[in-house]
C-alpha cells in the first residue's frame, strides 16, 4: 500500500488507527457538550474546554492526513501528496501554542483580580446538586478512557511512523494530568480556596503551552527537511548511518554522502557516490538502489547520483549544526 | 505520563469534601451569627418595586420566604445596580434583586443564581449574588429550583 511503512500488519494497524481517531473525536465532542453544561464560572473548566476543543485537531488532521497523503503522484505533484499532513500542522501547532498563551493571560488576570468563581447548584432529575460533583464526573469522564486511547495511539504511532498520531498520542496523555489540575481546583473551591481554580487553570495552560511550542519545533523542523527524528524519542535515526555503512560496503565504492528526508510516514534518501569502476556501473547502481531500500520498511525510495568527486554543497551534510 | 502525581492530594481531597462547598468569604457562617441578610434591591416593576423603604413585589416576596426559611430576617439597601452590584463583589451584600435575567451584564461581575421564573419573552429571571459564596449559592439555588417547580414557571 502507498504511504505508509512496508512492516507486516502495518494496513490493519492503520486501520485501527483510523478507528481511534474517530473514536477520539466522538468521545471529544461528547465532553465539550458536558462541560458547556457545568463550567459555570469554573475558569479551570473553561480552560480545558479550550484544551479539548484543540485536542480535536489532531485526529481529524490525521484523517484528512491519510486520505490526502496516499493519492498518487501525477504530473502536477510529481512527488506524491505525503507533506500534505506537514503544511496544516505547523498552523496547527502555532494555534495550540497561541490558545496556551491567552488562557495562560486569562488565569493569571483572574488570580490578580482576586475574581471568586461562581459555582453554584445545578438541577438535575429533581435534585439540585453542587455543579463542581458534575465538572468532577465530566472530567473523569474525559480523562480515563483518553489514557487508554492515547496509549494505544503510541504504539501505532511508532510502527506507522506518523508524527500526527504521536503528537495525538502525547496530547491525549497530557490531558490526563490537565484534567486531575482541574479536578484538584474544582475541590479547592469547595473547600472555599477561590483561588485554586485560576491557579490550576494556569497550571493547565502552562501545560497547553510546553507542548505547543514542542509541537511548532517539530513541524517546522519537518518542513525545513531536518533529519529525520525518532518518532516517540525525538532522538536522531540511525537510517541515514545505516545506508552510508551500508554503501561504504559496496566494493565499487570509493566515497558517498547520504542525505535523508522524511516524507510524511515515509524517508526518501539521496546518495551521492563517487565510483571507482566504470563497467557495469548501473547495474551496480540499481542493485544497491534496491538493496538499500530493504534496509528499513520506512525507505520508500533511494535515488543514487554517481559523480566524480562530491560537490560542495553535498559535502557539507557530513558537518555538525553550529 | 502515566499515574498521575497528584493522586495521594485528591485522595486527600476526597476524603475531606464533606459539606462542601465552602463560602470563601464565610456568608453562611456570617449569616448563622448574624441572623440577618444583606439584600440590595433597585426598582424594576413588577419584580422590584421600589416605591417604599421596603421594596415589593414578585422578587422581595421571595426573598422573604427564603429568609423565613432560613430563620433570619432581611436588611434592604436601596440603591443603583451599579453601586449594588460594587458591594456584592465586596461581599457588603448578600443578594441583590431588580429584575435581573440571566443574559445580565453583571454575570461575569456578580454570582447569578439558577431561575426562578420565566416570563413571557422566555427570559428567565435570576438574583445577583456575592461572587463565589458557593455554600450560600447552592442554597439558594436550591430554593429558588423549588419556587420555579411549584409556580411551573409561572411569577
Amino acid at each position: 500500500m502507498r504511504g505508509i511503512p512496508e512492516t507486516p500488519g502495518a494496513e490493519a494497524l492503520l486501520k485501527q488507527a483510523r478507528q481511534l481517531a474517530w473514536i477520539s473525536i466522538a468521545y471529544i465532542c461528547s465532553t465539550i457538550v458536558m462541560l458547556f453544561f457545568v463550567m459555570a464560572g469554573s475558569q479551570a473548566l473553561k480552560t480545558e474546554m479550550a484544551g479539548e476543543f484543540l485536542s480535536l485537531v489532531p485526529p481529524t488532521l490525521f484523517l484528512i492526513g491519510d486520505k490526502i497523503g496516499r493519492r498518487e503522484p501525477n504530473q502536477k505533484y510529481p512527488f506524491g501528496y505525503e507533506r500534505a499532513v506537514s503544511a496544516g500542522y505547523v498552523g496547527a501547532a502555532v494555534a495550540l501554542l497561541g490558545v496556551g498563551a491567552f488562557l495562560l493571560f486569562d488565569g493569571a488576570m483572574k488570580l490578580a483580580m482576586r475574581e471568586h468563581p461562581t459555582i453554584g447548584g445545578f438541577p438535575i432529575f429533581g435534585h439540585v446538586i453542587w455543579t463542581g460533583w458534575l465538572g468532577i464526573a465530566v472530567l473523569l469522564w474525559s480523562s480515563i478512557p483518553a489514557f487508554f486511547l492515547g496509549r494505544k495511539k503510541r504504539s501505532a504511532a511508532k510502527v506507522l511512523h506518523d508524527k500526527t498520531l504521536a503528537a495525538d498520542a502525547e496530547i491525549n496523555a497530557a490531558d490526563w494530568q490537565s484534567a486531575a489540575a482541574a479536578v484538584i481546583g474544582l475541590i479547592g473551591v469547595g473547600l472555599g480556596f477561590w483561588w485554586a481554580d485560576a491557579a490550576a487553570a494556569v497550571l493547565i495552560s502552562l501545560e497547553i503551552i510546553r507542548s505547543g511550542w514542542s509541537e511548532v519545533r517539530t513541524a517546522l523542523g519537518d518542513v525545513m527537511d531536518r533529519r529525520p527524528l525518532g518518532i516517540l524519542s525525538k532522538e536522531d535515526e540511525k537510517v541515514p548511518d545505516a545506508l552510508t555503512d551500508y554503501f561504504r560496503s559496496q566494493r565499487w565504492v570509493k566515497d558517498v554522502v547520504v542525505r535523508v528526508r522524511e516524507r510524511g510516514r515515509e524517508f526518501t534518501a539521496e546518495a551521492h557516490v563517487v565510483p571507482s569502476i566504470e563497467d557495469n556501473l548501473v547495474d551496480e547502481i540499481c542493485k544497491a538502489a534496491e538493496g538499500a531500500c530493504d534496509l528499513d520498511p520506512r525507505l520508500a525510495s533511494v535515488t543514487i547520483a554517481p559523480v566524480r568527486r562530491i560537490p560542495d554543497d553535498v559535502e557539507r551534510a557530513r558537518q555538525p549544526a553550529e | 505520563m502515566s499515574c498521575p502525581r497528584y493522586a495521594p492530594l485528591i485522595a486527600v481531597a476526597l476524603v475531606t469534601s464533606c459539606g462542601l462547598p465552602k463560602d470563601p468569604e464565610r456568608t453562611s457562617e456570617h449569616l448563622a451569627a448574624t441572623h440577618e441578610l444583606r439584600v440590595g434591591f433597585t426598582g424594576n416593576p413588577p419584580w422590584t418595586s421600589a416605591a417604599k423603604a421596603e421594596p415589593s413585589g414578585i422578587e422581595p416576596d421571595i426573598v422573604r420566604r427564603f429568609a423565613a426559611q432560613q430563620g433570619v430576617h432581611v436588611a434592604w439597601v436601596g440603591g443603583s445596580e451599579t453601586q449594588l452590584v460594587k458591594s456584592l463583589k465586596e461581599h457588603q451584600l448578600d443578594l441583590v434583586i431588580g429584575g435581573f435575567d440571566k443574559t445580565t451584564q453583571w454575570s461575569s461581575t456578580a454570582g447569578i443564581t439558577q431561575p426562578f421564573a420565566k416570563d413571557a419573552d422566555g427570559k428567565k429571571h435570576v438574583f445577583l449574588t456575592s461572587p463565589g459564596e458557593n455554600r450560600f449559592i447552592l442554597k439558594l439555588d436550591r430554593f429558588l429550583t423549588d419556587q420555579m417547580r411549584s409556580s411551573a414557571g409561572q411569577s
